[in-house]
């Protein structure tokens, strides 16, 4: 599975409900695939998806709010794990999309394969799955729908020389859309 | 600033509607720290870039929030605050604990100390001093600031050696 594939099949099951996605081709897949109001596109700030993400799920507790992060953007926010697991938000949904490698800066590698990712979540609080293939992806995904968070989905993909094209919206308006859809 | 008026302008804040106080510790602001935890109004991260993006978060959600954090934090932030804050103009105000304005301060603090004014206004971030006298009025300007959208800087000077 690629990102994008994922992304698609992700981007169908959330519905109108906010995303915040990670800088580089995550935000790029995610605006081709499945443009809408509540997405936050984060262009800058590497890093910072889960931390947005977990504003905006403590401030809006009816909403379940999925972050689309990169094992490049955690492995650069690893105490966004704590906060997040300390604080336990029932309603955020953490999305890992781990293809071991920096693919936006040209696929150098990440240490992602050299850790456990899904164990550290899992010793931060998440409640973790582990998903290799579409079918996993979607059975968990019907699941998780009824599950209390934290919620960490580990999702592992395959490089890929598919490109998504660029995020067109302006800052400010993603800004105002995402306002305006909270 | 002293202990009275830190714990003032914390009330002062959240009567205007700031409602979320997110950062990371520091010892200029203490007292004004104490007063959010005393008030079970805060939530310490573990890193100043992490407050700025859950704070953001938070004001995205129309929720007003307050980031705090010493220089040094802030001096790790800045590519942060320009590719998210401004970038996007997510109104937020940072308070900020000025470390190293006395040039006899630790002398890990002498750097960064002795360029805090230029680094905020080489990246356009409005800022003013907040002292014993001016807090109230420096407050309604930081609440003004938001009210357009802006983010902006509120600054206390560490005035003393411990």
């Amino acid at each position: 599975m690629i990102r994008k594939e994922a992304v698609t099949i992700i981007g169908k099951s959330v519905g109108k409900n906010p995303i915040v996605s990670a800088n580089g081709f995550m935000s790029r897949d995610l605006f081709e695939t499945n443009d809408k109001e509540s997405n936050f596109y984060m262009i800058g700030s590497m890093g910072l998806a889960s931390s947005i993400g977990l504003g905006i799920a403590l401030k809006n507790p009816k909403k379940q709010v999925f972050v689309f992060d990169g094992d490049g953007n955690i492995l650069m926010n690893l105490g966004s794990l704590v906060t997040i697991g300390s604080l336990k938000p029932k309603n955020l949904v953490h999305i890992v999309f781990d293809n071991n490698s920096h693919e936006s800066t040209g696929g150098q590698p990440t240490n992602s394969s050299q850790i456990n990712l899904a164990k550290i979540a899992k010793t931060a609080n998440y409640k973790i799955f582990v998903i290799q293939t579409k079918t996993k992806l979607i059975s968990i995904l019907k699941d998780i729908k009824k599950s209390q968070g934290p919620i960490f989905l580990l999702i592992k993909i395959s490089t890929s020389k598919e490109r998504s094209k660029r995020v067109s919206w302006n800052p400010k308006t993603i800004r105002d859309r995402v306002m305006k859809s909270l | 600033m002293n202990e009275q008026q830190q714990r003032k302008v914390y009330h002062y804040l959240k009567n205007k509607k700031i409602e979320n106080f997110v950062g990371v510790p520091d010892s200029t602001l203490k007292y004004f720290i104490d007063e959010c935890l005393k008030n079970d109004n805060i939530l310490i991260t573990t890193r100043e870039e992490e407050a700025i993006g859950i704070a953001a978060g938070m004001s995205l959600s129309k929720s007003n929030s307050l980031v705090f954090m010493q220089n040094a934090g802030f001096a790790n932030s800045i590519s942060t605050i320009t590719s998210l804050i401004q970038l996007y103009e997510i109104p937020l105000i940072f308070l900020i604990g000025w470390r190293g304005y006395l040039s006899d301060d630790a002398p890990e603090h002498l750097k960064i100390g002795k360029i805090q004014p230029e680094l905020l206004k080489i990246i356009g971030l409005k800022s003013q001093i907040l002292t014993e006298k001016n807090w109230k009025v420096k407050c309604d300007w930081a609440l003004n600031q938001l009210k357009e959208k802006k983010p902006c800087a509120l600054v206390i000077r560490r005035m003393f050696h411990d």
